[in-house]
């Protein structure tokens, strides 16, 4: 199983990792998996993680990404915006 | 300033087995530079059935010496230089019963020098066939993919320069602004020289990624799960000796 970032998650994390493995190959690809049946344990890793993905300041990039995508989908928009009342832009 | 790539291949393996793949791609022998893999979030849309995972990797990488020279020092200053790794935010859509898997990765960090966005679909070739359907042998898998390669260096430079001169138009001194035209010019050789870097050692990169694929293919054809597992077990360990 691949490895955690934080060493401290690693065993919470091949826990959920080996449930869903199992949820995945044996239900969800037989199209009988319609829920979460290892939401428990993802929510011990998420926890983990979290604080992990915090003290590493890796949630600040996340939310970054995220902001960046939309800080460019606004200047495409306004660019729309200001090509349209001028015919030859 | 953007480059695009594309390519496309054919897995002779089943749609479900190379999701199966997908998900189990990390470690093996020819991604030794892949540290960690973590799944941010996993939901399964009640209504269509689609399989949502959001997954940060962890690789250790640097920016090509070559990239590195072109890159002037103002720059450099505001990157950490003797950082060797990097995320990169992963996001995977699997419809099984429409038979196709959505993915884009994209890098996290160094975003302000170049952003690399890799798209690839998956679709299954060969209709459901309700039986076999899991035999990891049974059909084959299309997939494209897709990389987009920006450099936004330049559009920063470029900005800086642009409010240089700006500020001293107002002053009444009109040399600045001929200084950034010039400065500008120089930004779009780099941008182009970043891209042109990135995507040939992208190009590498694919070739490796699809090798790996189907080493994780073959030992599930060959052991199931648990041969993708005990291979597993063996990559992270010479992962560990070779780190």
């Amino acid at each position: 199983m691949s490895a955690s970032l934080a060493p401290e998650c690693n065993e919470v994390k091949e826990r959920y990792d080996s449930c869903f493995l199992k949820w995945y190959s044996e239900k969800y690809l037989r199209g009988k998996g319609t829920e979460d049946e290892c939401a428990s344990l993802f929510k011990d890793y998420k926890k983990c993680l979290t604080v992990a993905l915090k003290e590493r300041g890796i949630d600040q990039m996340l939310s970054e990404a995220r902001a960046d995508h939309k800080e460019s989908d606004e200047i495409h928009m306004r660019r729309k915006c200001e090509c349209l009342p001028a015919a030859d832009c | 300033m953007v480059k695009f790539f594309e390519t496309s291949f054919t897995y002779d393996y089943s749609f479900p087995a190379v999701t199966l793949a997908y998900f189990l791609r990390y470690p093996n022998p020819y991604s030794t530079h892949v540290l960690s893999t973590d799944v941010i979030s996993r939901t399964v849309d009640p209504s269509s059935g689609r399989l949502h995972t959001l997954r940060v990797h962890r690789k250790s990488s640097r920016l090509p010496p070559a990239v590195l020279k072109l890159l002037p020092k103002s720059v450099l200053g505001s990157v950490r230089g003797g950082r060797s790794e990097s995320y990169i935010l992963e996001s995977s859509t699997i419809d099984i019963k429409e038979g196709w898997m959505k993915t884009e990765s994209k890098n996290l960090d160094w975003t302000g020098i170049l952003s690399v966005v890799e798209k690839q679909e998956y679709r299954r070739n060969v209709p459901a066939n309700e039986s076999d359907d899991f035999k990891v042998d049974t059909g084959t898998t299309g997939v494209v993919t897709t990389v987009i390669f920006k450099s936004r260096l330049g559009d920063r430079l470029r900005a800086r320069a642009t409010r240089k001169g700006e500020a001293a138009l107002g002053e009444g001194d009109d040399e600045p602004p001929k200084r950034s035209l010039l400065a500008s010019w120089s930004t779009i050789g780099i941008q182009r020289s970043i891209e042109a870097i990135a995507s040939r050692k992208t190009e590498n990169q694919l070739g490796n990624s699809k090798q790996g694929m189907t080493i994780v293919l073959e030992r599930l054809r060959s052991g199931g799960l648990v041969g993708v597992l005990d291979g597993m077990r063996r990559d992270s360990q010479g992962v560990l000796k070779s780190g």
